[in-house]
């Protein structure tokens, strides 16, 4: 409310308050706790890093949030979705804090995860069959408690009231989570929506994938973006490996 | 306390202003004639010894474990029964008039006690004594005398005529005894005490004081294990569990209390839940790690009551313990700086989790040094040991995240191949031959590839005769 107004203000009263416009300027954007609609910077580097440059520029914060809820979309499991995370998994390691999988779609598996730098001594894995209710009670729980840094889940579709309640718990345990979506719903309240595709050309072995932001708190139009996704090494060698 | 006999000595006060006050002198009363006029009988205490020589097939943790259940079973007759090596010893003066006897009462235990060791796998024979002291008791039975000995004088001519193997001491002090020619304990009587002290050690004069009743016998005595119970009816059916939840915290409230005074906590309860006509139900709490605190307890019970379902109102509330643990505090740093992140909290998040979903949901991962793909990655149960989980080198080739359960087959349509889409390869190949030792002859070749839509796929062909494809793996 008070950036739309100042907007309106300042054009007219420009010579006699500019000075105390750019006070009120100073002000409001040394106040992290406030965020501006028209201002994508002003939000400051409140993120953490995403590990890359291309999706930080877009990321209100200039970063993945500190902690709420997030949903990806991906037509497809294997669309990089995941190497997306690689960056934040490892910072979360780093701080002490377990990074939670609940009912993934496949066996995660852990040479990959340490090939990409992931210590699997803090990655927990909650293995259910079928119960949504649980998954979901388990999800909160985790969100709740301050020890998980990172909770993964795969859940395509959950009403607004259950995605509410998990937004609430994610902020009272600081802790950021992550749905994996197949497709995206439109009134979802989570703060930030991003959607993944594959986009490398065929001929290319180096693959590239295109991330929008459907959503996020911070900005007005969905952004995209380009982003190189390697594999962890990239594989020419000539001759067959003797196992 | 001291007795009012003639002999006290009063205290007199002093008269200053009256001359010729005569003192009186008392004459200190002598010691015989201070017993003669307090003169009761004093009853030693009878010391029952139990002597079992099969333990001695045992090593010494199963000796002290079939001894400890042995002594359940001694505790009928007694109630301080000390551990000695292979041997019980109970006090049983006590009891000897409410069980007429000495003989009746090896009567009430021979039965059961043959039972236990029958239990034990072991022989069901032993022998037993009984003296005024400790271990006078304990050396008789040890001799396999069967004897009893009721008045402290007669202890040393009943100990003369056993063996000196009753001592027990080392290879090479029973070959000085023997060189020095004693053959029975009656022989060491003769010889003068600080002579057997400088040669043998002062532990073989202190058990031959000991079995006379001249030194002091502190005893390791047996402490019945703990049990706790409890049960509270609830005066009409309840339906609603949560309704259950004030009474169970003052039942969890009770035990805590008990496990504080014994410096216990527990990992398994048990709450039982009754029904009318109905059989009850059981509800059993199994925690990681051993607790007595009462709002995680009852938590805990919340979360078990939130998956249950009761087929009738609850009647009644039974709790018991079915294992006591000991009880590990841990020291918190003064300063709040130095306080590691709570891992409390962690350990309140598993327990929770295990409550609700059972302890074969919650997995860590880690990676094992094994050319074949499937066999690299290996799941755990939460909490299981870590044994073998250093860190493993791992290739250096591509490997996916997502691993399927089961290589799916993809099908081949002229030169190309689908999964769901068509498949181009990126690259490889990488060869992977293993396991042909045990009988699961692996033999494939591993590539990248991009499926239309984007999906990069790890896939294999096999080498073997049909040279199909499969896929294996979707790098996310």
């Amino acid at each position: 409310m008070a950036t739309a107004r100042q907007r309106h203000f300042s054009p007219h009263s420009q010579a006699a308050a500019t000075g105390a416009v750019q006070h009120i300027e100073q002000l409001l954007q040394g106040n992290t706790a406030l965020w501006r609609g028209c201002d994508l910077a002003g939000q400051g580097n409140s993120g953490q890093a995403t590990g890359f440059s291309e999706l930080d520029a877009i990321l209100p914060g200039r970063g993945w949030p500190r902690n709420g809820l997030m949903e990806i979309v991906a037509p497809h499991w294997g669309s990089g979705e995941l190497q997306l995370l690689l960056p934040l998994m490892r910072s979360v390691i780093a701080r002490g804090q377990w990074i939670l999988w609940i009912s993934p779609p496949y066996l995660l598996y852990a040479p990959a995860l340490v090939q990409a730098g992931v210590d699997t001594e803090q990655v927990l894995v909650v293995d259910l069959e079928t119960s949504c209710r649980d998954a979901l009670w388990t999800m909160e729980k985790a969100l709740q408690t301050g020890n998980c840094g990172l909770v993964l889940a795969w859940q395509d579709w959950l009403p607004g009231k259950v995605l509410r309640r998990l937004q609430l718990a994610a902020s009272a345990g600081d802790t950021l989570g992550v749905l994996f979506k197949h497709k995206d719903s439109k009134h979802s309240p989570s703060p930030i929506r991003l959607q993944i595709k594959d986009c490398s050309p065929e001929s290319r072995p180096c693959s590239e994938a295109e991330v929008t932001l459907i959503k996020a708190r911070g900005n007005f139009r969905p952004l995209s973006t380009r982003l190189p996704l390697p594999l962890s090494s990239p594989v020419k060698r000539s001759g067959a490996a003797r196992a | 306390m001291k007795e009012k006999g003639p002999g006290a000595q009063l205290p007199l006060p002093a008269l200053p202003d009256r001359e010729g006050a005569r003192v009186i002198h008392l004459k200190p009363a002598s010691r015989a004639a201070t017993e003669q006029a307090t003169s009761r009988p004093r009853r030693d205490s009878l010391w029952y010894a139990l002597y079992f020589p099969q333990l001695q097939a045992l090593n010494e943790e199963q000796q002290q474990a079939a001894l400890r259940q042995l002594a359940e079973t001694v505790v009928t007759v007694s109630s301080s029964i000390s551990y000695h090596p292979r041997a019980l010893v109970a006090e049983v003066r006590s009891s000897l008039n409410y069980f007429g006897g000495l003989a009746a009462l090896h009567r009430q235990l021979q039965g059961p006690l043959q039972e236990s060791l029958q239990e034990l796998e072991l022989a069901p024979h032993f022998h037993y004594a009984a003296a005024v002291t400790v271990h006078g008791s304990l050396l008789l039975a040890r001799g396999g005398l069967n004897a009893a000995v009721y008045q402290r004088d007669n202890l040393r001519s009943a100990l003369g005529h056993l063996p000196c193997e009753v001592l027990q001491l080392n290879a090479e002090q029973n070959r000085r005894l023997y060189n020095m020619g004693v053959r029975r304990l009656l022989d060491l009587w003769r010889l003068p005490m600080d002579g057997l002290r400088r040669r043998f050690g002062s532990e073989l004069v202190t058990l031959l004081n000991k079995a006379l009743g001249k030194a002091p016998e502190p005893t390791r005595n047996y402490l019945p294990a703990p049990a706790f119970k409890t049960s509270y009816e609830l005066p009409y059916g309840v339906e609603n569990l949560d309704r259950l939840l004030p009474v169970a915290d003052e039942m969890l409230g009770q035990l805590c209390d008990f496990l504080r005074r014994r410096d216990l906590a527990t990992d398994r309860l048990l709450f039982m839940l009754q029904h009318e006509n109905r059989e009850a139900t059981r509800l059993e709490l199994g925690l990681r790690q051993a607790s007595r605190n009462n709002a995680h307890l009852l938590q805990l019970l919340q979360t078990h009551f939130g998956k249950l379902t009761i087929p009738a109102p609850v009647s009644s509330l039974k709790l018991t313990v079915l294992q006591f643990d000991a009880f590990s505090g841990k020291s918190e740093s003064l300063l709040t700086q130095d306080r590691p992140r709570s891992d409390s909290n962690l350990d309140l998040f598993m327990e929770q989790l295990r409550a609700r979903l059972g302890g074969q949901a919650l997995k860590t991962i880690h990676s094992v040094a094994e050319h074949c793909p499937e066999y690299a990655c290996r799941l755990s149960d939460y909490g299981s040991d870590k044994q073998g989980r250093q860190k493993q080198a791992v290739s250096d080739r591509p490997r996916p995240l997502w691993l399927l359960p089961q290589p799916q087959l993809l099908t081949l349509r002229g030169s190309r191949l689908y999964h769901r889409q068509a498949i181009s390869l990126v690259s490889g190949p990488e060869r992977i031959e293993t396991r042909w030792w045990s009988g699961e002859d692996i033999r494939r070749d591993y590539y990248v590839a991009r499926e239309a839509s984007g999906a990069r796929l790890w896939i294999f062909r096999e080498r073997s005769a049909q040279r199909r494809w499969f896929l294996h793996g979707i790098f996310a």
